[in-house]
C-alpha cells in the first residue's frame, strides 16, 4: 500500500462528516442523535461534523423504519452522496423495522433499501451507544485497510 | 526566475500559505470549541478534512454548467493566493509592489465572493441560488466600509502603495493608533467577507443548507474550503499590514514571528466575535453596515484628514 493511499485512509478515518436523515422515526432516536452532537459529548474531538447537504457528507445516519413514502427520497439522498460513503442505522426500528415490522406502510429496516455498514440497536439508542458504534465503524475501517 | 517561482509556489506563496491557513483554521476551531466548553478538534483536523475531500468522488449535477461549475473554485483559490504576494510580510519591501497595490489586493479579495456567486448560480440548485444572491447582496453592504476603513489608513500615509504605507508608519511610529476605529470597522467588515457567524447569512446552515456550496463535493469543495481559509489569513495579513505596521525593521526572523503573531491575534478577534454573536437577518446586516459602519468610517476619514492637516503640517 502506497504512502498516498495510507494518508488518504488516515484522513477518511479522522474526518467523518455526517448527514442526519429521519426515515420515519418517532423522533426519540433523532433527539438522541442531536444530543450526541451537543458540547457535552463533543464529537468534533473525532472530527465528526454535522453537514446539511449530502454532497459534503461521508456517513448517512438514518433513524427509524423506512416508510413507503420516504423510500424514494432515501435512495435519492444516498445516491447524491459522493463515494466512499457509509450508512449507519440508529435505533431498533432502523435496524429491523422494530415494532413497525409488517405494517402496511413500512418496508422494514434501512438495509431493505440501501446497504448499511453499521447497526446501532436501542429504543432509543443512547448517545454513548452511538459514539461507541461510530468508533467501532472507524476501527473496522482501519482494520480492513490494514489487511489489504 | 527560480527565485520568483520559489517565492510564488513555496515560500511565502502557495505551500506556506496553505499550511499556515490550515493552521489558522485549526486555531479558529479550537478556540471556538474551548469558548463553548468543549475539547475541540485535534491539531491535524483541517489537514485531514482537506486530504479526505481531495480523495473523494466529485459529483457534478446534470443541470449545472460543468465548465463554470469547475472553474469557479479555481478562480477563487488563485485570486486569494495572488493577493498575498503584495502584502508586506515581515519587512518593509514586498515581493511585488507598484503604486495602488492596496486597491489591487482589495479587489483580488473580492474575486472569491464573485466566484462563489458564479459557482452557486451555475449549480442551478435552489439553495445554492438563494445563497449566491445573498452573498452578492451582502457584498454591497460590507465592501464599502471595508474599503473606507483600509483606505483611511492609506490616506493618512498619503499613498496607495502598501510598501510606502509601511515606510510612512515606520517613520511616524505611533501614528497607527489614530487608525484603531478604522481597524474595528475593517475587522467587522472582514467578518462579512469571510461569511463568519454574525454575517454567515449566505451559508446559513439552518436555513439554506450550505448556500452557494450546496452542490459542491470532493476536490472542488476542498478548493472552496481552502479559499475561505486563505481568505481569512490574507485578510488578516492585510489588516496587520495596514493597521499594525510596527516591528517591520527588526531582523527577518523576529519580524516573521511578529507577523505570524499579528495574524493570529486578528484571527483570535474574528473567532471571539463569531462565538459571542448570533446570525443576523440579511436586512439587519445591511442596515447595520450602512447605518453604523459607513458613518463611522467617514468619521475615521475626517479624523485622519484633521491629523494630516494639524499634526503633519
Amino acid at each position: 500500500m502506497g504512502v498516498v493511499t495510507k494518508a488518504v485512509n488516515w484522513a477518511r478515518i479522522k474526518s467523518p462528516w455526517i448527514l442526519h436523515f429521519n426515515t420515519g422515526a418517532c423522533n426519540a432516536c433523532d433527539i438522541e442523535i442531536i444530543a450526541t452532537l451537543t458540547p457535552r459529548y463533543d464529537l468534533e474531538r473525532f472530527g465528526v461534523q454535522l453537514k446539511g447537504t449530502p454532497r459534503h457528507a461521508d456517513v448517512l445516519v438514518c433513524s427509524g423504519p423506512v416508510t413507503r413514502q420516504i423510500k424514494d427520497r432515501l435512495v435519492r439522498i444516498y445516491e447524491q452522496m459522493p463515494e466512499p460513503k457509509f450508512v449507519v442505522a440508529v435505533g431498533t426500528c432502523a435496524c429491523s423495522g422494530g415494532v413497525f415490522q409488517d405494517c402496511y406502510n413500512v418496508m422494514s429496516g434501512i438495509n431493505a433499501v440501501i446497504p448499511v455498514s453499521l447497526f446501532i440497536p436501542g429504543c432509543p439508542a443512547s448517545p454513548k451507544a452511538i459514539i461507541d458504534g461510530v468508533v467501532k465503524l472507524l476501527q473496522s475501517l482501519e482494520e480492513s485497510e490494514a489487511k489489504k | 526566475m527560480f527565485k520568483d517561482l520559489f517565492q510564488i509556489l513555496i515560500f511565502p506563496g502557495l505551500t506556506f500559505l496553505v499550511i499556515f491557513s490550515l493552521f489558522a483554521e485549526y486555531f479558529d476551531r479550537k478556540l471556538y470549541a474551548r469558548l463553548q466548553n468543549r475539547v475541540g478538534p485535534p491539531w491535524f483536523q483541517p489537514f485531514a478534512d482537506i486530504l479526505k475531500l481531495l480523495a473523494k468522488e466529485e459529483l457534478i449535477p446534470c443541470e449545472a454548467n460543468p465548465r463554470m461549475f469547475k472553474l469557479a473554485p479555481l478562480f477563487a483559490f488563485t485570486a486569494a493566493i495572488t493577493a498575498f504576494l503584495y502584502i508586506p510580510l515581515w519587512q518593509i519591501k514586498t515581493l511585488f509592489s507598484f503604486n495602488g497595490d492596496v486597491l489591487v489586493v482589495l479587489y483580488l479579495l473580492t474575486i472569491p465572493t464573485l466566484s462563489f456567486f458564479i459557482g452557486g448560480w451555475y449549480s442551478t440548485s435552489l439553495f445554492a441560488r438563494i445563497g449566491s444572491v445573498r452573498s452578492m447582496t451582502q457584498l454591497f453592504a460590507y465592501e464599502v466600509p471595508l474599503f473606507m476603513g483600509i483606505l483611511s489608513s492609506a490616506l493618512l500615509a498619503n499613498t496607495w502603495n502598501l510598501k510606502e504605507i509601511a515606510l510612512f508608519y515606520s517613520a511616524h511610529p505611533w501614528f497607527w493608533l489614530f487608525n484603531l476605529p478604522g481597524f474595528c470597522i475593517a475587522l467587522i467588515a472582514l467578518l462579512g467577507k469571510l461569511e463568519k457567524v454574525p454575517f454567515d447569512i449566505p451559508e446559513a446552515e439552518t436555513e439554506i443548507v450550505a448556500g452557494s456550496f450546496t452542490e459542491y463535493s470532493g476536490k472542488l469543495f476542498a478548493f472552496l474550503k481552502l479559499t475561505l481559509d486563505i481568505e481569512m489569513v490574507v485578510g488578516a495579513a492585510l489588516l496587520a499590514a495596514v493597521f499594525f505596521p510596527f516591528g517591520l525593521q527588526m531582523n527577518p526572523f523576529a519580524g516573521f514571528v511578529l507577523f505570524l503573531l499579528k495574524i493570529i491575534f486578528i484571527v483570535f478577534l474574528l473567532s471571539l466575535l463569531r462565538t459571542v454573536m448570533a446570525r443576523l437577518r440579511i436586512d439587519q446586516m445591511i442596515d447595520f453596515c450602512w447605518k453604523y459602519l459607513v458613518p463611522l468610517a467617514f468619521v475615521q476619514i475626517l479624523l485622519n484628514l484633521a491629523v494630516k492637516g494639524v499634526i503633519l503640517k
